[in-house]
């Protein structure tokens, strides 16, 4: 009896996390449509409502297109609505992606991390959501099922709070298909961490209005003006939404999370379940005495550049591992530090396509690399781990 | 931390058998990960089941490639890339009616459990889960027998007696020639 008895903690896959955080948060209306590893969410859910423990109108589409289209339209009516998808059904949903930021519909959406197609595949790499990050949609990445499960319920409240579409993230089979020991909190600490609130504006037949239709040059200028006043509240609205799950839950969370970075001299970037193999390669050293960290990003948009330049602040080296590739560029984690960190000093970065395709990242090749690259010349270009 | 790795073909329930193996294991106290990985599920290809166990929180987020023990569902998968995601001297048991001296373990111990013989004597036909985790626990010394049998109490669709005697039974079975061995 070696674990800290804890009643209420179940063992959950991620994907099931995830619905059990939907489940709590109550949309009104969901269209999803099937895709691997994502179906298990859309799985429980309906087994949800089969039970009568989600009333919600549950609608499967033909379609990701569809099933976007569907939640803008149903979030138009001031509705909470949820959808969940992955890799290819991702980028169908593209168009309509900045359809709904630009309408400014607080849909929340769960994106399992999938290669994209082709080759074929079914692996975890970030490539399909990072992709997306021009789209004006809020982006979480999570660590494990536990995350998952909170980190969807406070995405209604930085959605609805924003007036912004908001993606949660986490990798395929690593988190997707992990089965854990999970916390489901009380319906009755989620009602209270999610009021309901009234939005600026809906649909409504008894009303005369349009949301979406042609404007000109001034409103369309206008509706970005609005959409980045509202991107610039995000992170704040985040930090408080991850303070007050913390006294609801004991869990709390920030925008992004600094793991033994007291002291120390390089430090691992990076994003999703990465982390946590990086988190025991940082232990691993530090026990052979080498002063490593982590610090793990888990609000990319809009990118909290301020908190990235303040945790780097003093740290010689930068390692960052990328579980994604912009072919001719790179590693968009490391472009993004490198950009927030531009004319700010911080440290010598250092970019790594870690485990694109979803090959295996061991905590060994981890711990070999801070060794490797403590005292190394500067690189520019990325370096991809074998 | 404890390693598993499952080896089956789709269909045969080698994800079941990882995820019944890590409640009888969280039934226990441990905390555990339990993750399958496949790529266009459907009956027939290969599927492996990951299982980390621990007394502390798991935070791993890699396969597993130098497991403590293997389980291997169909005896055309013992290979030597499935061999070599054991660590050296690891537990290897398989399905299999052979001898352990059928198999070249590279230096494991290799197990053989006839799961197809003890579910056939059971009533189960082909399903050979409940009798592989029976004997794979066994061989493994954890997690107890019985907690590995409540747990086919609560999750088995069907069959539930005969599932339960099928495990005792490659339980039994497995203790036995461990214990002949010592």
């Amino acid at each position: 009896m070696n674990r800290m008895l804890n009643d209420d903690l179940q063992l959950l896959n991620g994907n099931h996390a995830v619905a059990w955080g939907v489940r709590l948060a109550g949309p009104d209306v969901a269209p999803v449509y099937p895709i691997t590893p994502q179906t298990p969410i859309l799985e429980k859910l309906i087994a949800f409502q089969a039970e009568g423990k989600f009333d919600c109108d549950l609608i499967t589409p033909e379609s990701e297109h569809s099933a976007m289209a569907a939640a803008v339209a149903a979030s138009a009516t001031g509705a909470r609505v949820f959808t969940a998808t992955s890799s290819q059904g991702l980028m169908l949903m593209h168009e309509l992606l900045h359809y709904a930021s630009g309408a400014r519909m607080p849909i929340v959406m769960f994106n399992v991390n999938r290669t994209p197609a082709a080759p074929w595949g079914f692996w975890p790499d970030q490539t399909d959501s990072l992709s997306q990050r021009d789209t004006g949609w809020v982006q979480l990445y999570s660590e494990h099922p536990q995350e998952s499960l909170d980190t969807v319920v406070q995405a209604f409240r930085i959605a609805e709070a924003s007036e912004l579409p908001v993606m949660v993230n986490h990798d395929a089979f690593y988190v997707s298909h992990a089965v854990e020991p999970v916390s489901v909190p009380e319906a009755k600490a989620v009602r209270d961490f999610l009021p309901r609130r009234e939005r600026s504006l809906w649909l409504d037949t008894g009303l005369g209005r349009s949301i979406g239709a042609p404007a000109g040059q001034e409103a369309w200028h206008a509706s970005r003006r609005e959409m980045d006043a509202a991107m610039a509240r995000v992170e704040g609205l985040t930090r408080e939404a991850g303070r007050l799950w913390g006294e609801a839950t004991g869990r709390a969370y920030d925008v992004l999370e600094a793991y033994r970075m007291e002291g120390a001299q390089q430090a691992f970037v990076t994003m999703g379940s990465m982390a946590g193999t990086a988190r025991e390669a940082v232990d691993r050293l530090r026990e052979a005495g080498i002063a490593a960290g982590m610090v793990r990003l888990r609000l990319f948009r809009p990118l909290p550049a301020a908190a990235l330049r303040a945790a780097l602040a003093d740290i010689p080296v930068a390692l960052v591992l990328d579980r994604n590739f912009s072919p001719g560029m790179g590693g968009i984690v490391h472009q993004e530090l490198a950009a927030a960190l531009y004319g700010h000093g911080g440290p010598r970065l250092h970019g790594f396509l870690a485990g694109v395709g979803g090959i295996n990242v061991p905590v060994e090749r981890l711990e070999a690399l801070a060794r490797e690259y403590r005292d190394a010349a500067p690189t520019h270009a990325p370096i991809w781990l074998e | 931390m404890l390693e598993i790795v499952i080896l089956g073909r789709g269909g045969q329930g080698a994800q079941t058998a990882g995820n019944q193996l890590a409640r009888a294991l969280f039934d226990e106290g441990l905390f555990v990960q339990v993750f399958a990985t496949y790529g266009g599920a459907r009956r027939g290809t290969p599927v492996a089941s990951s299982l980390r166990a621990d007394a502390r929180p798991i935070r791993l987020r890699s396969d597993i490639t130098r497991a403590d023990a293997l389980l291997c569902f169909d005896e055309s998968l013992m290979n030597e890339a499935f061999l070599k995601r054991g660590r050296e001297g690891a537990l290897v048991v398989v399905n299999s009616a052979r001898d352990a001296t059928a198999f070249e373990g590279g230096g494991r111990c290799i197990v053989p459990v006839d799961g197809r013989a003890i579910a056939r004597r059971n009533d189960m036909g082909k399903v050979v889960n409940s009798a592989l985790l029976g004997g794979f626990a066994a061989a493994l010394g954890q997690p107890a027998l019985e907690s590995i049998c409540a747990v086919i109490e609560q999750t088995a669709p069907a069959k539930v007696a005969q599932n339960l005697a099928a495990c005792r039974e490659a339980h039994a079975l497995v203790a036995g020639q461990l214990e002949e061995m010592v």
